[in-house]
């Protein structure tokens, strides 16, 4: 979707028609719209949104020009209408809503009926033609609820970077990326399935209705097991958000500081050596794996004193070919011309070549081996002592992690030994917390057990009611039908999970390639993260998760990184629209930021004030920016009009 | 012994232990799940068979779970030499899959060792699997 033009009539401080074109130019795809505040910018911004979905302006009977409402005469008709043009997919569309109301005597406006809504499609003549189901067409062109992740308030767009924004997060890449229509795909199915095994249930009795009864019952506690999860994380993060909230505090009061920045130390020091441990763990693993050939050593050695013997034979590499040996002997003609006939000393010396030579494949495979074999056995010895300095380093890093943790038990005592009251019951909230956390992950990996344990049960039960029901030919079709849509489901479900997860890792290589561009080059903050648990982390420059620390500028930056790299990924040509998008940033994101911007995203559009865009914000912007208006507000008549900047 | 015109390339083994594959490669806990993949469980069991100069016949119903394009260039040599080593002739390698048999019997042996050392001892499975690992070389 790329904007076109707006005509704005009558809405809020907007009085009489006011019109703006927005650059469609591919280099120069900036469109600015500058206004002090209380000028509309927002109220455009809000035009915008209401126009093509009818959302964003909160308080309807608001929405009607208060001078255009008092000219008019009672009992006249008085009209906001916003006409949103723009292209998508090569055609041209008009979008238009408006929203009539009635003058009272009182000089009030009643409105009886809700907002009008129409779409037209532009054909290649000119003739416009109306589109019957305009909001499933709207829809389609940029769904209702991806549209706040491309026209969005600057100053709130930080929810991805708060720590308990996963839910967020992974709702943003689902919709966005149009994953949840295979959700819904998947609920369909495994609805269609619970109700023909409801039937065949009615149908059935003995053994079979036993054996679907159980596995309806190990359906739902799988179910309630997955909820039971969501729920537990859910807890789990406000745990930790309270935690952040407490060390910060911690770190406010004087008589605490110093240990909170003690503890921080060691925490950051702890999570280095538990990611440390980690890769030794996983190194030992592919070491030992490797572990086999040392295990076959004989049979190598072996193996390659037989080669070795053949090869001091020569008969490999024979030089001579088998085939050439048999075709002679076949041919009974040598190639100088002699006959070879059966008996003679030739036959008999070919037929001894034949015998000792190898066939060319087999040739082929044994050399291969036999060099295959030599490295093996050369590198085996490295292998032995790579695992024994592994095992040497795993159990450094265990004893140290051991050292950290009774290092932070220890700041933890003095914090809750405090004579402050107010410390020692902060510190004593956060223990609380901490166990919390801990209790949540158990429960967690017991209902994750509870989950694979029922999975495994469920398929072993599926099994059994196929063949149960094999033997009532009756109900066969019904069970066909039940294991086809269950399959479907399920297969639907992988398909899913799969995608998301694909999605997911293009999506965090995206936010760290536009991150990097974005962010201020000498920041502290180095790298993005977007884990398996959608948790969007920044990386700074130790290699480690830093979100407690940041501004909210750098929370914007990481946002609009999250932002733009979903737009990118969805391959979605739609506009970034934003309302006071600079409004929170330092001066050097703010020029990192309209340096890069404009060239990821098609069109832009930006509502700013005068001091969100001057110096080198606006010099980076310049050469990018196709069409520019200033919002004037005459206070008189308390209506803004638009006027192109010169 | 399978007849050779009858098997393919595929790795069989005892249906009975398919479970005992699964359990030692499927997994993102690399302490619980000690192998990456199928195929690294069955060349260690192959390589212990071996080592222990033990070869179990598979049973007459057997599971199909690796194909042999799954082994890398330096896994199938290994799976040659138990058959060369075995045989003592390398025309064994000329006889379609039969060295795939003989690496066959050694790891249906191996899983054996697999389950009683890793799984059915106290402690986490990579780490029995060291331990093994350690003890076969030293022993060796």
């Amino acid at each position: 979707m790329k904007l076109d033009n707006i005509e704005i009539e009558n809405f809020r401080q907007y009085g009489g028609i006011q019109r703006a074109t927005f650059s469609t130019h591919s280099q120069k795809n900036i469109t600015v719209f500058n206004g002090n505040n209380g000028c509309g910018k927002t109220s455009l911004f809000i035009a915008i949104n209401w126009c093509l979905y009818g959302e964003g302006a909160e308080n309807i009977g608001e929405l009607i020009n208060k001078e255009a409402a008092r000219k008019t005469p009672a009992g006249q008709e008085v009209c906001a209408r916003v006409k949103l043009s723009f292209r998508h997919g090569g055609e041209r569309f008009i979008s238009s809503r408006e929203l009539a109301g009635i003058k009272r005597e009182d000089g009030s406006v009643e409105t009886r009926t809700k907002p009008s809504f129409t779409l037209m499609r532009i054909q290649a003549d000119g003739q416009a033609i109306e589109i019957k189901n305009p909001i499933g067409m709207m829809n389609t062109i940029l769904p209702s609820n991806v549209r706040t992740f491309f026209l969005f308030d600057g100053e709130k767009i930080d929810n991805f970077a708060r720590p308990d924004s996963r839910d967020e997060v992974r709702y943003a890449i689902y919709n966005v990326l149009k994953l949840e229509i295979l959700e819904r795909a998947k609920n369909h199915l495994s609805q269609v399935a619970a109700e023909h095994r409801k039937e065949l249930k009615q149908a059935s009795s003995g053994e079979l209705l036993e054996l679907l009864e159980t596995e309806d019952r190990k359906r739902k506690e799988k179910e309630n097991a997955i909820n039971k999860i969501q729920e537990l994380e859910r807890e789990r993060d406000s745990a930790k958000r309270k935690i952040v909230d407490i060390e910060k505090r911690l770190r406010e009061l004087q008589s605490a500081r110093n240990l909170q920045l003690q503890r921080d130390g060691i925490q950051e020091q702890l999570e280095r050596t538990e990611n440390d441990l980690r890769n030794a763990v996983k190194e030992i693993r592919e070491i030992t794996i490797r572990y086999h050939s040392i295990i076959a050593s004989d049979a190598i050695e072996k193996a390659r004193a037989i080669l070795d013997k053949k090869r001091e034979r020569g008969e490999i590499p024979s030089g001579i070919r088998q085939q050439f040996v048999r075709d002679l002997l076949e041919q009974g003609k040598c190639i100088c011309g002699r006959p070879i006939k059966e008996g003679d000393p030739s036959h008999t010396h070919l037929q001894g070549i034949l015998k000792r030579s190898v066939s060319g494949a087999l040739e082929d495979k044994v050399l291969n081996t036999n060099v295959t074999l030599n490295i093996l056995e050369t590198q085996n010895a490295g292998i032995y002592n790579q695992l024994e300095s592994a095992m040497k380093r795993r159990v450094q890093f265990t004893d140290r992690i051991r050292d950290l943790q009774s290092e932070l038990d220890d700041v933890t005592r003095q914090l809750q030994g405090s004579p402050i009251e107010e410390i020692a019951e902060l510190e004593g909230k956060r223990k609380t917390f901490e166990m919390d956390i801990e209790r949540h992950h158990l429960e967690i990996g017991k209902c994750r057990g509870i989950i694979e344990d029922r999975d495994r049960e469920i398929a072993e039960l599926t099994k059994q009611i196929e063949q149960a029901q094999k033997r009532k030919s009756k109900n066969e079709l019904l069970t066909r039908k039940i294991s086809l849509a269950q399959q479907s489901a399920d297969a639907v479900d992988k398909i899913y999970q799969e995608l998301g997860e694909d999605v997911r890792q293009s999506i965090e290589a995206k936010t760290q390639e536009i991150f990097k561009k974005l962010v201020w080059k000498e920041s502290h903050f180095k790298n993005i993260s977007l884990g398996p648990d959608y948790q969007l982390e920044v990386i700074d420059r130790y290699g480690l998760p830093a979100r407690p620390e940041l501004s909210a500028g750098e929370r914007q930056v990481l946002s609009l990184s999250f932002i733009t790299a979903m737009v990118r990924v969805s391959e979605e040509e739609a506009p970034i629209v934003m309302d006071t998008p600079f409004g929170r940033l330092s001066s050097e994101h703010r020029a990192s930021i309209t340096e890069n911007l404009p060239g990821l995203t098609p069109q832009l559009v930006l509502f700013v004030t005068d001091e969100e865009l001057h110096d080198e914000a606006r010099k980076n912007l310049e050469k990018r920016i196709g069409k520019e208006y200033r919002l004037i507000f005459d206070p008189k008549i308390s209506s803004t009009t638009i006027e192109e900047a010169t | 012994m399978p007849d050779q015109t009858s098997r393919d390339d595929r790795v069989a083994i005892d249906p009975a232990m398919h479970e005992i594959f699964k359990q030692l490669s499927d997994g993102a806990d690399p302490e619980e799940v000690p192998f990456g993949q199928l195929k690294d469980v069955f060349l260690m069991a192959a390589c212990l068979g071996y080592a222990r100069k033990k070869r179990r016949p598979l049973p007459t119903k057997t599971r199909d779970i690796i194909r042999l394009e799954t082994f890398s260039q330096s896994d199938l040599p290994v799976l040659y030499a138990l058959a060369i080593a075995t045989t003592g002739d390398v025309d064994i390698l000329d006889q379609g899959y039969e060295f795939l048999t003989i690496a066959e019997e050694y790891a249906n042996e191996g899983i054996h060792i697999l389950q009683e050392n890793l799984l059915n001892q106290r402690g986490r499975p990579l780490w029995n699997l060291v331990d093994l690992v350690r003890h076969e070389v030293q022993s060796g």
